[in-house]
């Protein structure tokens, strides 16, 4: 069987009647969840008429200025909306709310300051990207997502995109990789997190030149093979097959973190989607399965 | 012979009376510039120190000592779900000193048992790292647990339930809980000795950061930080009211605490049910002033005291055990802290 199939056959257990995927196996809805379940199922070629039900359980969650968020009680928490902005990408039906998140996004900011000269932190504060919660500061992740979903939604140019861009270079770590976007603290490094690097590389692929990037790439080429958990790796695998690095031992990597849901139990949905999203970056690139996950036009939905 | 000052009806002139108002307006500024701790009632509480040199010893027997000294009884206990809060941050080849280490936990899962407790369970919501299920790999936590048969809960993800803001410290007004912790009856928080580079130090009440889910607080829980990470770690210990204090400070971290410190040996545990007297008792063993450590200054006799004489000091002495934790000059938050 294809992994495209397993793919299809694994996300769709998850699906709930009324539309929408749950948080867990058997669990409650999931913003976050139905997003990155519909991104997955449709880059394993499921049909877009199985996922407009979903896409139409994403519109429902919608709030009136286009957020999306991890539950209506929280409006603030409104990271989802990049994913979901993804998830309706080739979805007629959902073009308006797609419009709406996209206006909303370019609106959100993070809460900045200028750079100051006793600023215990070793970036530049004043750079806008995106915060996970409204009110806080910007950070590697939800910029990343941010950007990838507005590339894709055709705004590359964007000032916001284009600073959002910057805000992720300056915190690029001296000796490579990214956290979750605190490079330098009074005067120490930090350490790099193959999450916050593979979202990261992502986000930036073919927006800056290699050189740029490539002690972060060395980095997380070198963590790859050590990577157990669905987050890590799927965000490695992405960022490393949107610099056309996928590793030659990425399905084993795959199998081998899958193998380790006996012992922790089956994963969250956004986590194994996540995960099944870097698998197939790899299954699409070498089964030449009609084109090379690298490749992928931003106006595609897929992450790139 | 009139007098020149206007005389009240008790005798006293106008001047005499401004006199008077003014002193006492300047007391009462004074007053009202002295640390809301001098107006409060002393309280009092008991903390036990016990020595553990290193990993590999008994330390379920020493956290169930500790209980008992403190006078939990196995009536107490008996029946309880008990809910341990690891700290859990990053993790780093040769650092193991970050998290709070997996045979802490493993001899505070057979303690509670074996003192009665129904159940026991793990949680934790990693602060800086997205993917909580490494870091509980990475540790070591997930060996030790999965052979201990316990559940690990990735508080992150877990869907909140509010309270109102009890501690009313920062402007939030409302603290969104993990759910999971309705069914629990005992909130205990196995924390780590280290120092920290903006609130001095990090005990069993900052620990708590991670009981707020990352969905809602954000990687790293930025709201906290934008509502002042004294007035958070306050409120929520205010509004969770936790129930047990295990520090682990067998090996802690000095220096540029809470990530980037080195390793530091303080060979003890401290426990406790009061967690500003927790706090205040590992300060004093780190070579910290605790009335300089902001929070813990704002929590005397409202959360807990923090004064030695208010805490009744069981097993060793602090004296016995006392080893200063280096502290960095270039540190704002680490200025002053060294105690006399």
């Amino acid at each position: 069987m294809s992994l495209a199939r397993i793919v299809r056959e694994k996300v769709s257990r998850r699906f709930l009647p009324e539309g929408g995927i749950t948080h867990l196996p058997c669990g409650r809805f999931g913003t976050d969840a139905t997003a990155w379940g519909i991104l997955v199922y449709r880059a394993a070629g499921g049909e877009q008429e199985i996922l407009e039900k979903h896409c139409a359980r994403l519109i429902r969650e919608q709030d009136k200025g286009g957020r999306l968020c991890v539950d209506k009680e929280h409006p603030d928490s409104y990271w989802p909306t990049a994913i979901a902005i993804l998830a309706w990408q080739d979805s007629q039906r959902s073009d308006d709310a797609r419009q709406k998140a996209v206006q909303f996004l370019l609106k959100a900011t993070g809460v900045h300051s200028p750079r100051l000269a006793n600023d215990p932190s070793g970036h530049d504060t004043s750079l806008k990207g995106w915060p996970w919660v409204a009110g806080t500061h910007s950070w590697i992740e939800p910029t990343a997502l941010a950007v990838i979903a507005l590339k894709a939604t055709g705004h590359l140019q964007h000032d916001r995109v284009r600073e959002g861009i910057r805000m992720m270079l300056d915190r690029q770590l001296p000796h490579g990789g990214w956290n979750y976007g605190n490079s330098v603290v009074f005067g120490r490094e930090l350490r790099p997190m193959p999450e916050s690097t593979g979202a990261a590389l992502t986000g930036l692929a073919g927006q800056v030149e290699v050189e740029v990037v490539a002690r972060s790439l060395d980095y997380l080429q070198g963590e790859v093979s050590g990577l157990r958990t669905p987050v890590s790796l799927g965000w490695a695998l992405l960022g490393l097959a949107a610099w056309d690095m996928w590793p030659s031992n990425g399905f084993k990597l795959v199998e081998r973190c899958l193998t380790n849901q006996s012992r922790y139990g089956e994963y969250d949905t956004s986590s194994f989607c996540l995960l099944l999203l870097g698998a197939l970056a790899g299954d699409f690139k070498t089964m030449a399965n009609g084109f090379s996950f690298s490749d992928i036009n931003p106006s595609t939905t897929h992450i790139r | 012979m009139a007098r020149q000052g206007t005389t009240s009806n008790s005798g006293i002139t106008r001047r005499e009376l401004l006199l008077v108002g003014a002193v006492g307006a300047a007391i009462g500024t004074g007053l009202l510039a002295m640390p809301k701790r001098y107006f409060r009632m002393p309280q009092h509480a008991s903390t036990f120190v016990t020595k553990v040199d290193h990993y590999q010893l008994d330390i379920a027997g020493s956290i169930k000592r500790g209980i008992q000294e403190l006078g939990v009884s196995s009536k107490e206990l008996k029946g309880k779900r008990i809910l341990l809060k690891p700290n859990l941050v990053e993790t780093a080849s040769g650092a193991p000193h970050i998290n709070t280490h997996p045979l802490v936990l493993r001899g505070a899962i057979e303690a509670f048992l074996s003192l009665g407790a129904a159940t026991v369970a793990v949680a934790e919501g990693p602060g800086h790292r997205r993917d909580s299920l490494a870091v509980y790999e990475e540790s070591g936590m997930a060996d030790v647990l999965t052979e201990d048969h316990i559940q690990f809960h990735d508080i992150n993800y877990m869907t909140g339930y509010e309270l109102p803001n009890a501690g009313r410290q920062s402007s939030l007004r409302t603290l969104t809980f993990p759910e999971l912790f309705k069914e629990m009856d005992w909130i205990v928080s196995v924390a780590k000795m280290k120092t920290h580079h903006i609130a001095g130090a990090t005990l069993s009440m900052k620990n708590l950061f991670g009981v707020m889910p990352g969905i809602y607080y954000g990687w790293p829980k930025n709201v906290l930080h934008h509502a002042g990470i004294e007035n958070s770690i306050l409120d929520i210990n205010a509004t969770l009211k936790p129930d047990f204090a295990i520090v682990d400070g067998i090996m802690g971290m000095e220096g540029d605490g809470p990530i980037m410190g080195d390793p530091k040996k303080a060979g003890v545990l401290v426990m406790g049910r009061n967690f500003p007297a927790v706090d205040a008792t590992c300060c004093r063993i780190m070579g910290i002033d605790p009335y300089q450590v902001s929070y813990l200054e704002r929590a005397d006799n409202w959360l807990g005291p923090i004064s030695e004489k208010a805490i009744e000091q069981r097993g060793e002495t602090i004296a016995s055990v006392r080893t200063n934790f280096n502290l960095i000059e270039t540190i704002p938050a680490h200025k002053g802290l060294r105690l006399a």
